[in-house]
């Protein structure tokens, strides 16, 4: 299955929303789900809250897809009592990922040609 | 929000989630949660703390859900690849399986799971139907505020009146000053009045009440305002109207403030509506209890205000002081009365001022307290009536639990523990019970409306009926009960069982355990014992009611057709025209085709309001001290003749019984035995008033026999009859207190009462067309209506022994019915080895009868203790009465025995060779 699936999902764009922006926050570095939550909420400007059911619901998927890996938790990362469950974007993540940004840089192409966006 | 409580309520999410992800995600997603708490506290404050629990709830029941669904998916799909998953599942996973395993099986079975949840959903919504009135009769709180405080004060005269008293007019006013218990109080009482000016002129039921009733009670208008006590003081001629009313009449118009409204025939001003579901006076205290659709100023006139000793007719309601306890008040109140009649009755009434004393009632009390004994007896019946319907279900579960043995059997070989079959009962059983008790609920809308529209008038605040989150609670309740009663035994049974005996049974169906058969029987006996305890109650109270239906009135209730009409005071202004109109109405009534006698008076009989004090001129030594209280009625025509009294002896009041003739009186014969024992008082002389303090002298002529002034459960008091026609043209005119201005008219005729309905109006309209007629009814609806709360208790109560009885011989039925058929290799064999049908036959009949007649046994000897609690609701038996108890035995022997005849007959069809081929 983890082989095929990725395949497909490359080419099935649109990405879900919530799948783009968490393999966004993954893109550069890894991170724990709190972090992806707070990265995502920053970034689309408090826009979008990752509750916590949706959020490692998501990650679940995202695993179980291939897109994304858990990893280890870096040594300096102790924290509290436990230590967090880290996430890495795959190969295929990124694929997946890049077509979506595509996809939308598209869509942004479109509006600056019919002058909605001015710059 | 302490931490604590967070952390606790994102373990409690957790635990929805699969085993695995709670074990790889688990402390990572309560840090998260806390984050998310954290978070939007900081953004919304406390709303915050709330939206992000609500929200990270939902998103956890969603997000558990997906997660459930995508693990089972993947579980087949490792099951068709044959790899082996024998994780154990948690308990959340297990109660899911558990769930889809039961409502599985209740599809499979759907003549089982029909008769299970539409017995539950009867049972449960015949209970929740009693609760929600229960609920807004005893529990919910009068629709006051702060009606805690709020009490009623009646004045007494022990020596005098058996009854408390209304206060009377200088009383009022007096205590209003001194009282000290009591932040507020305002007097009121019911009055008619002739509505006109809107539509058709009819008579409606007011009330006039004290300037200071509203903010007593605490309740003000929805539009407009109450009238003030100022109002109240200069008589202004104002009203409110009831929010009924204000719709009925006035279509529900804002605008209708400041119009005025024809009482009487005097205008009123409008000044307030009052909000929906604002009733006063209640229905339940003893006088003044009709709920008014209007409300003037009560406004005392000077004369009124001095009327010492008379007019008790104003019942009291005042607010408490806060921290005043009702015993407090009582004794002030008690100290304060008797000191202002000592201080301001006049000296000839000084015998009455040193009688005179208050008490203090809960208004609550006053109201439902009269209620209350057999709405708890209906509530326990219809909750026995549940019991009995999951005792029957319990059996039915251990039937089919019985039938299921080797599946059960399996499951346990494989690993199933004993928790596990009990959860997968239990859950079952909850399915049930919830389908069973939101079918309920839905049903108990009806059948409350169905109860209160058969209900009695003088239940109280049947009006204020609603499913509030109480009687959802009851109703979530009591399927949550049901479900464990239904699902505990079948559940220990079933896990209890020997996994390798079913086993070893091979498929065979043997005959069930000695202690299963134990389980079986305990249930039939629980259900026989209160089944029977029900039919004594409801027996009692059918007893009762037959005795309380077989009392002798004093009157003949047949052929006779009453009304009432009642004369304004703006259109009758005085003595004369009211004499006039009743001269004329008389004399036309005797002439109406098919009328052979026709009076009239006050007060129709089972319901004679007037009470008197009295003087004897000659007082027999035989009758000192005892009490001269008498109930009165003025009579006019021939009164007597029409309702069928009897003459006892002397005569009647008569035509020459008019203004100019000597006061007469006649008297009952409670009343000759009571005051004249072993005398003749025919001739002897009575008068008004005390002995001090008298009218004029009566002379007794004649002695009727006993009627009822009350209901026909209360005792006959003394009672005399006077002239309408001798009573003065003064007080005919009296606008106040109206006593001789309204009549009721009778009318006894060969044929059918109501056939007189129409010539009747159109007598009355030719003599005065703006007129309207009341209380139409024939004097048997007069009886009935007078039983109504009997019967109305003894019709709920019978009706839920029926049920209980059959559902008691259902349950039995059933339990013999499987035995016989699990038995049938046993009944096979003992046919073959040489019995009879019919010994067989007889053999069950035994097994089953053996039980009924020990749930009998134990029901009478309960019934023996629980009738005692309904002695007030009885008439004329004892709780303890022989006959009801071996009646309730004949009939329960004898339903049950064809409930166990009926299965046993299957013996005889037993092919002892088919039976012996199943081996």
């Amino acid at each position: 299955m983890r082989t095929i699936m990725p395949k497909l999902l490359e080419t099935a764009v649109p990405l879900e929303p919530h799948w783009f922006q968490i393999l966004l926050a993954l893109a550069d570095h890894d991170l724990h789900g709190l972090g992806i939550m707070n990265e995502v909420l920053e970034r689309t400007g408090g826009r979008m809250r990752l509750w916590p059911g949706m959020l490692y619901r998501n990650l679940a998927k995202l695993t179980d897809l291939g897109l994304a890996v858990e990893v280890d938790a870096p040594k300096d990362a102790e924290r509290g009592g436990g230590r967090p469950r880290y996430y890495r974007i795959t190969a295929a993540g990124r694929r997946a990922c890049a077509a979506e940004a595509e996809r939308l840089a598209a869509f942004v192409d479109a509006a600056r040609q019919k002058r909605v966006l001015k710059t | 929000v302490a931490d604590h409580s967070r952390s606790w309520l994102a373990s409690v999410l957790l635990a929805l989630y699969p085993r695995e992800f709670r074990a790889r995600c688990g402390p990572d997603f309560i840090a998260a949660h806390h984050a998310c708490l954290v978070r939007e506290a900081a953004r919304l404050g406390r709303a915050g703390v709330l939206y992000a629990v609500l929200r990270t709830t939902i998103d956890s029941i969603w997000s558990a859900a997906v997660l459930h669904v995508s693990e089972r998916r993947r579980e087949r799909i490792a099951a068709t690849h044959n790899v082996p998953h024998a994780q154990k599942g948690s308990v959340m996973d297990s109660l899911w399986q558990d769930i889809r395993y039961a409502a599985r099986g209740m599809r499979r079975a759907p003549g089982f799971t029909a008769v299970v949840v539409s017995t539950l959903a009867i049972a449960i919504g015949a209970n929740t139907a009693m609760f929600a009135i229960l609920n807004a009769v005893l529990l919910r709180p009068l629709p006051f505020t702060d009606a805690d405080r709020l009490v009623m004060v009646y004045e007494e005269l022990p020596g005098a009146i058996a009854f408390p008293l209304g206060f009377s007019p200088p009383d009022f006013v007096g205590f209003e000053r001194r009282t000290t218990s009591l932040q507020s109080i305002a007097a009121f009482r019911n009055k008619d009045f002739e509505l006109s000016g809107v539509d058709q002129p009819e008579r409606i039921t007011a009330a006039a009440v004290s300037g200071t009733l509203f903010e007593t009670l605490g309740v003000t208008p929805a539009i407009g305002q109450a009238f003030t006590r100022e109002d109240d003081k200069s008589r202004r001629p104002v009203a409110v109207l009831s929010d009924g009313l204000w719709r009925r009449k006035f279509g529900g118009d804002p605008g209708v403030i400041g119009r005025a409204v024809i009482l009487d025939r005097t205008p009123y001003t409008i000044v307030g509506v009052m909000p929906r579901g604002f009733t006063f006076p209640n229905r339940g205290p003893h006088l003044n209890n009709i709920p008014a659709e209007l409300y003037v100023p009560i406004a005392f006139t000077a004369g009124e205000r001095v009327a010492f000793g008379s007019m008790y007719n104003n019942s009291v309601v005042g607010r408490l002081r806060s921290g005043i306890t009702v015993d407090q008040a009582q004794a002030e109140v008690k100290a304060t009365v008797s000191a202002q009649a000592a201080e301001l009755y006049p000296a000839y009434l000084a015998a009455l001022a040193k009688d005179l004393t208050a008490s203090v009632v809960p208004l609550r009390d006053e109201i439902v307290g009269r209620s209350r004994a057999a709405l708890r007896v209906l509530f326990a019946a219809v909750a026995c009536v549940l019991l009995i319907a999951c005792a029957d279900i319990a059996n039915l579960m251990l039937t089919r639990g019985a039938s299921r043995e080797r599946e059960i059997a399996v499951r346990a070989a494989l690993g199933a523990g004993r928790a596990r079959l009990i959860q997968l009962t239990l859950v079952e059983s909850l399915i049930l019970a919830v389908s069973g008790g939101v079918i309920g609920l839905l049903l108990s809308r009806w059948i409350s409306m169905a109860v209160v529209r058969f209900a009695p008038a003088n239940l109280p605040r049947l009006n204020e009926i609603s499913m509030d989150v109480r009687v959802l609670a009851f109703a979530a309740g009591a399927s949550l009960v049901t479900a464990l009663l239904c699902g505990v035994l079948p559940a220990l049974e079933i896990s209890r069982r020997d996994a390798g005996d079913a086993l070893k049974d091979g498929g065979r169906t043997g005959t069930p355990g000695r202690r299963q058969r134990r389980t079986f029987g305990g249930l039939v006996v629980a259900q026989f014992a209160l089944a029977v305890v029900l039919l004594v109650c409801g027996g009692l109270l059918i007893r009762s009611f037959a005795r309380l239906s077989a009392v002798e009135p004093g009157f003949r209730a047949d052929h006779v057709l009453t009304f009432a009409v009642s004369l304004p005071g703006s259109a009758y202004r005085d003595g004369a025209a009211v004499r006039a109109f009743y001269g004329r109405l008389m004399e036309a009534a005797d002439r109406l085709p098919g009328v052979s006698a026709s009076g009239a008076s006050t007060d129709l009989p089972l319901s004679v309001r007037e009470r008197r004090a009295f003087s004897i001129e000659t007082p027999p030594t035989a009758s000192r001290g005892v009490p001269r209280s008498v109930a009165h009625d003025w009579v006019m025509g021939r009164y007597f003749e029409a309702l069928g009294i009897e003459l006892k002896r002397g005569r009647v009041i008569g035509p020459p019984d008019g203004p100019d003739g000597e006061p007469v009186i006649v008297v009952n014969e409670t009343m000759a035995r009571r005051f004249w024992p072993g005398e003749d008082p025919i001739g002897q002389r009575i008068a008004w008033g005390t002995d001090t303090n008298h009218g004029r002298w009566m002379r007794i002529v004649g002695i009727v026999s006993d009627v009822k002034q009350g209901p026909l459960s209360t005792a006959v008091e003394p009672q005399t009859y006077s002239a309408w026609l001798q009573v003065a043209d003064q007080q005919l005119a009296d606008n106040v207190a109206s006593a001789f201005r309204g009549m009721k008219i009778s009318l006894r005729t060969p044929g059918e009462p109501t056939a007189l309905a129409s010539a009747v109006r159109g007598t009355i309209q030719s003599i005065d067309p703006s007129l309207p007629i009341t209380a139409m009814q024939t004097m048997e609806q007069v009886v009935e209506t007078s039983i109504a709360p009997q019967r109305f208790n003894t019709v709920l109560l019978g009706s839920f022994a029926t049920v209980a009885l059959l559902l008691a011989a259902l349950g039995i039925a059933g339990v013999l019915s499987t035995s016989v058929s699990r038995r049938t290799q046993e009944l096979g064999v003992r046919m073959a080895l040489g019995a009879q049908r019919n010994d067989l036959l007889l053999m069950v009949v035994r097994q089953g009868m053996t039980l009924v007649v020990l749930g009998l046994a134990i029901g009478l000897v309960g019934s023996l203790f629980l009738a005692r609690w309904m002695s007030s609701l009885l008439f004329g038996i004892e709780p303890r009465d022989p006959l009801t108890f071996a009646g309730v035995a004949a009939v329960l022997a004898a339903v049950a025995f064809v409930a166990c005849y009926i299965p046993a007959r299957r013996t005889t069809r037993i092919d002892p060779i088919v039976a012996l081929r199943c081996e």
